[in-house]
């Protein structure tokens, strides 16, 4: 088998070789970008020169991910989703029916320090998730740092601290579905209205357009919360979170088949 | 000036491509399942960083290029911003890439809990070995 | 005489350097354990190379799931199946 090994090396150290000598003024990074890349940038904060066609937010990966390109942000959401019931769907008739009582878990130190950090991770997360359209951040980060907390606790505590206080897989199953809905009814919201008052608005429609007048609030009482994108993030935060903390919860739990089973 | 920032810039281009050849050939010769889902989350990622290097822009003039964050909102600076700036649409398509990356190695550690309680061990030459 | 772009190209360079050697070790190790904590090491050299290719949101996503969540599903997932890998 060694030979076969040392063909396949030389033969992907050759490919690339070619790869670069073709294509090496595309890879390289230039003065300029492409143009599509300077019209997003130019049209994500633009009340001045661009009223039909701005986004009113200031930051410009949160406007792509969510006004510019949404439908690829709402399928991909769709995928995680498919990805966590196919790994449910698998795994369900293996699943512990009784919890038994709480292991030890870690020393008392441990035990009293994360006690302390548990509300500083929930609200480092909240505060990146909800600045999302002004700052770095938005829903999948915010989402991320909170689902690490489920994992510290597992480990520090136990799997059945976890759950005699009532955080179950039902739950957290609820909690990401409400998410998802908040999400699809956040995408349709202009519609309806323009639908109940007569005038045509688009399904993914977040400010005014050049035929579509109806528009979200740009913001509440000064502060900037850019019509769509603030509600997109919040509503994000919970399924993401709480799809992590379901794929935590079954992995923990699982048990062996027995042998009369198989 | 300019070959020595170049040169520097291809050194991290050829250590990529050297993570590609790495990871690849892991995924293919190792026997053991979970050394294939680390290869493989190496391989994904390596592919995202490629990307975002691809949309970086050089400083023009020794001004230093911008995140593309906006900072003061009047008229002027939104012009300049529009010349200074990094590409943002690497960076909305990787984020997209990174979750569905997330996705797929959730469902493989599923996948593998299954494999080990049917043949009771993960290493694939015994599986292929076993089957059937 | 060392401008400013000089010397972040000289850090992209180092700390790409740095990650090849991780991700060779990551491949050889036969410990398993081991090898997570090398690709976990890994994704924290490409973070610093993330930020300094100025897309911190990429970077805000990066760390808790490539230095957190990805390690320790697989360190759950060595806890209850084998953790040597075989010749």
């Amino acid at each position: 088998m060694k030979a076969v090994e040392v063909v396949v090396l030389i033969i992907l150290i050759l490919a690339l070789a070619l790869l670069i000598t073709v294509g090496f003024e595309h890879i390289m990074p230039s003065t300029a970008v492409r143009p599509l890349a300077e019209f997003y940038l130019y049209a994500t904060y633009n009340p001045y020169k661009l009223r039909e066609y701005t986004v009113m937010s200031p930051e410009a990966v949160t406007a792509i991910v969510w006004d510019f390109r949404g439908l690829d942000t709402l399928f991909e959401t769709s995928v995680f989703y498919l990805a966590l019931i196919a790994g449910l769907a698998l795994t369900r008739r293996l699943l512990s029916e009784r919890v038994e009582k709480p292991g030890h878990g870690l020393s008392l130190i441990v035990k009293t320090v994360t006690r302390i950090t548990a509300p500083m991770i929930i609200v480092v997360g909240a505060s990146i998730a909800l600045h999302g359209h002004l700052t770095p951040g938005g829903g999948f980060q915010g989402g991320s740092v909170i689902a690490v907390l489920p994992m510290v606790i597992i480990v520090v505590f136990s799997v059945s601290f976890l759950i005699m206080r009532g955080f179950t897989t039902s739950k957290m199953i609820i909690m990401r579905s409400l998410g998802l809905f908040g999400i699809g009814l956040t995408a349709i919201a202009l519609f309806l209205v323009s639908l109940i008052q007569g005038t045509y608005a688009y399904v993914f429609q977040n400010m005014i357009k050049p035929d579509a007048q109806t528009s979200m609030p740009i913001d509440i009482a000064g502060a900037l919360i850019s019509g769509t994108l603030w509600f997109f993030n919040l509503f994000e935060m919970f399924a993401v979170a709480a799809g992590f903390s379901i794929a935590f919860i079954v992995l923990m739990l699982v048990r062996t088949l027995q042998v009369e089973e198989r | 000036m300019e070959i020595i920032n170049t040169y520097l810039l291809s050194v991290v281009l050829a250590s990529l491509l050297a993570n590609f050849v790495i990871s690849l050939y892991a995924i293919f010769f190792k026997p053991h399942y979970i050394k294939k889902i680390i290869a493989l989350t190496i391989f994904s990622d390596t592919a995202n960083t490629f990307a975002i290097f691809i949309g970086y822009r050089r400083w023009i003039n020794q001004n230093p290029s911008k995140v593309p964050v906006l900072t003061d909102l009047n008229p002027r600076a939104v012009e300049e911003f529009a010349k200074l700036a990094v590409d943002p649409l690497p960076q909305a398509l990787v984020l997209t890439a990174i979750v569905i990356g997330l996705a797929v190695t959730l469902f493989l550690v599923f996948l593998g809990w299954i494999l080990y309680s049917h043949y009771k061990t993960l290493d694939m030459r015994e599986i292929r070995r076993l089957r059937g | 005489m060392l401008s400013g772009e000089t010397g972040v190209y000289i850090l992209m360079a180092v700390v790409s350097l740095i990650s090849t050697l991780a991700v060779y070790m990551a491949v050889v190790e036969k410990d398993l354990v081991k090898a997570v904590i090398y690709s976990a090491l890994q994704s924290g050299l490409y973070t610093i190379l993330y930020f300094l290719l100025l897309a911190p949101d990429i970077g805000l996503v990066y760390i808790p799931v490539a230095v957190g969540l990805i390690p320790g599903v697989l360190l759950i997932l060595i806890s209850k199946t084998e953790r040597w890998e075989k010749e």
